[in-house]
């Protein structure tokens, strides 16, 4: 009895997951077609990679670097699918070539984005109604003002060893399980209003095959409309 | 327990026999596992690798012996300090990087340490705070810099963070967690796998459900114990580079202010309760402290305010954008009574007043109840900072304190103007005041103000777009005053 109940209440939870996972929302500006994305500005992509052992978790810095650029890459080339051109802009991953005043503005922005992200991840269907901004300050970063919109990567991902492997297949019920979750936030380069948001979950082995991932960020954007 | 090594020519003959004896050493070995993992934190028997902080002394004093794992986590760290370079969350400032690493040098062991390189840095980040990476990187955010009223308290921080370091705490944690982690996966599998039913099943399940949960408090409550080390051992650096010991007292009790109203006591705490920190420091350094006389801490104040000015205004921005208004205005009035002839400094109080809109600019009595900073947590969690203001704005006292609030604000941004008639920013902020009430042509106008004294502007086109939308000149699908409140 008890593990027909932890196997319903694990089958009930996948089922939410994948609902969840699958999850994409446009503002209705977006969706009603009045507002039309034709260029973008993608900002460095940040995604936190742990490798999580029975002994618990590691961080992995230089891992986490190597697939935020390799999800930067794959984001701008989903929405050159779409016939957004992706702008070059002077705050792209090239970071380190930036002096510190270029370094603190897109750090801030940035800094905004990630205060306004559990908001939008607990409410994002909110994204409808036109509740998140991050306010036209945003505009300093469209420095040529050519950009309709500026996108936002954010990602966390666990990797198991083989010892958690083993527990948590020991332990089903701990719902412990190898994932990566990206958030995708795009924003009006103008009045850093949040005009689409998705939010696609994969296990972690999505991370070491870029066809993978590739077909993860493009279906996650697929409802947004071909730019014509 | 080996089965294999039982002997054949001990083997019971019937087979039920040797299920049941199988079935009881089973339970026998499952409920000492369990209470054995069970009882370890509590009773302090530690597991071979854990360190007590007693240990880590020992360790620290010979030679540390460094594992893989704290090589790795080394290897870790390493990247994360060139991370932070690289998203610009380090404050770069020549004077500054200069004066921290003078300050904490002081207070760092004389003798070289292995794997460590002492490198004493601001961080962009306006919440009081300070930390240390095992490599000898510290790192004081904006925040806590710009609350401290002397370098006696600043050397304090450091000596503590350098504490730390010099204990190899983070590895001694790093080693005894991932031992507890371990045991919290075992017992967890024991749990989902009690073959054994009646009253030992049971007490093997009640173990194993337990056990982690005190596993996991013992996680805190070691962490606990290693910040009063750093606390004690902190003092004695501090000491031994020749500031007075109740500057570490006076740093605990700047922190003690909660000036955002967002300190909860939580039984989940990884450090010591603050008062209780102020107390065992003071009982260490009572009798032993020179009396530091009203002048001294008045030079001692003003020489520090002046090394940190730049660095302060650069928080007042930083706390405004994230949304921390009070601990802004509270700061920038600083600044002020410091230099109160700087149009730059009147110019971000002005801001801080502007930003504060219907909030008070100091937190009242209601609400640092305990009951009132859970549901601001609340709060702060569910909505924007902009929706948070339309609240405030909504209530009688919101509206009120949003009139004084604008008053003083427009005050000082003349006042700022008077100061230097050049200081284009204070034009900027008052478009901005006006442009929040509503007085659309006097806001364009010192929008247009700023941009005639500073055409190159990084946000120029921000606020030309602005002056187009007051002026009527471009309708727009987005409108500029539904946006974060410290752009409003």
């Amino acid at each position: 009895m008890k593990t027909l109940s932890r196997l319903a209440l694990l089958c009930l939870c996948c089922m939410a997951a994948c609902q969840y996972a699958g999850a994409q929302y446009l503002s209705s500006k977006i969706a009603d077609k009045k507002v039309t994305i034709r260029s973008a500005v993608v900002l460095p992509a940040k995604v936190e990679i742990t490798k999580e052992s029975a002994k618990g978790s590691q961080m992995m810095v230089a891992e986490s670097a190597q697939i935020s650029s390799t999800i930067f890459e794959v984001v701008g080339q989903t929405l050159q699918q779409k016939k957004i051109s992706v702008l070059k802009s002077p705050f792209d991953a090239q970071a380190e070539a930036m002096d510190d005043e270029h370094k603190y503005t897109l750090a801030n922005i940035q800094g905004r984005y990630d205060a306004l992200l559990p908001k939008l991840i607990r409410k994002s269907k909110d994204v409808k109604k036109a509740r998140f901004s991050l306010g036209d300050e945003v505009m300093i970063l469209n420095v040529d003002q050519n950009a309709n919109v500026l996108v936002f990567i954010r990602g966390q991902g666990r990797v198991f060893t083989k010892g958690k492997t083993a527990f948590s297949l020991l332990n089903p019920f701990s719902l412990d399980f190898p994932f990566v979750m990206i958030t995708i936030g795009i924003v009006d380069a103008r009045t850093g209003e949040v005009l689409v948001f998705t939010r696609p979950v994969a296990a972690s082995q999505v991370l070491k095959n870029p066809e993978s991932l590739r077909k993860l960020i493009t279906k996650s954007l697929s409802k947004l409309a071909v730019s014509s | 327990m080996r089965l294999e090594s039982v002997p054949s020519n001990l083997k019971p003959l019937n087979p039920r026999v040797t299920v049941l004896n199988l079935k009881k050493r089973l339970q026998a070995s499952l409920l000492a596992t369990g209470l054995s993992l069970a009882l370890l934190p509590v009773t302090g028997v530690n597991l071979k690798a854990q360190s007590s902080p007693a240990q880590i002394k020992t360790q620290t004093n010979e030679v540390f012996k460094f594992d893989k794992i704290d090589l790795d986590l080394l290897e870790q760290v390493e990247l994360l300090d060139k991370r932070f370079e690289k998203e610009g969350l380090v404050y770069h400032e020549a004077g500054l990087e200069e004066y921290l690493n003078r300050v904490g040098n002081a207070v760092t062991p004389d003798k070289q340490m292995e794997r460590v390189a002492w490198r004493f840095r601001a961080l962009r980040d306006p919440t009081p705070n300070a930390f240390a990476l095992p490599n000898g990187s510290i790192y004081i955010n904006t925040g806590l810099l710009a609350l401290l009223d002397d370098e006696g308290q600043l050397a304090s921080v450091f000596a503590h963070e350098v504490t730390h370091v010099s204990k190899r705490h983070t590895y001694a944690q790093n080693r005894s967690i991932r031992k507890k982690v371990l045991a919290i996966n075992i017992l967890s599998t024991i749990a989902t796998w009690n073959p054994i039913s009646g009253g030992a099943g049971m007490a093997i399940d009640v173990i194993a459900n337990v056990s982690p949960l005190i596993l996991e408090l013992s996680i805190f409550g070691y962490s606990r114990e290693l910040e009063k080390e750093a606390d004690l051992e902190g003092l004695k650096s501090l000491t031994g580079a020749s500031y007075a010991p109740e500057e570490m007292v006076n740093a605990f009790k700047l922190l003690q202010k909660d000036i955002e109203g967002e300190q909860l006591n939580s039984f989940y705490s990884d450090h010591p309760k603050l008062e209780d920190r102020v107390t065992y420091i003071g009982s260490k350094i009572d009798g032993k402290a020179r009396s530091i006389s009203a002048e001294e801490l008045r030079l001692a104040k003003a020489q520090f305010i002046a090394q940190m000015e730049a660095v302060d205004r650069h928080d007042v921005e930083l706390a405004i954008s994230a949304g921390r208004f009070r601990s802004a205005k509270f700061v920038s009035q600083k600044l002020v009574d410091f230099h109160p002839d700087s149009s730059e400094n009147v110019f971000y109080l002005a801001e801080s007043y502007r930003s504060l809109g219907p909030r008070t600019p100091e937190i009242t009595e209601s609400e640092l109840t305990t009951g009132a900073k859970k549901r601001s947590a609340k709060t702060r969690n569910k909505l924007t900072l902009e929706e948070q203001e339309t609240k405030l704005m909504a209530t009688a006292d919101g509206q009120r304190a949003w009139k004084a609030n604008q008053e003083k604000a427009e005050q000082l941004y003349f006042r700022a103007l008077e100061l230097n008639r050049l200081n284009s920013v204070a034009h900027r902020g008052l478009g901005m005041l006006y442009e929040k009430v509503e007085k659309t042509e006097a806001a364009a106008d010192q929008y247009g103000k700023y941009l005639e004294f500073t055409p190159k502007a990084a946000d120029s086109a921000r606020f030309r777009r602005r002056v187009e939308i007051l002026r009527g000149l471009t309708s727009d699908n987005g409108n500029p005053q539904r946006v974060h409140p410290e752009n409003r």
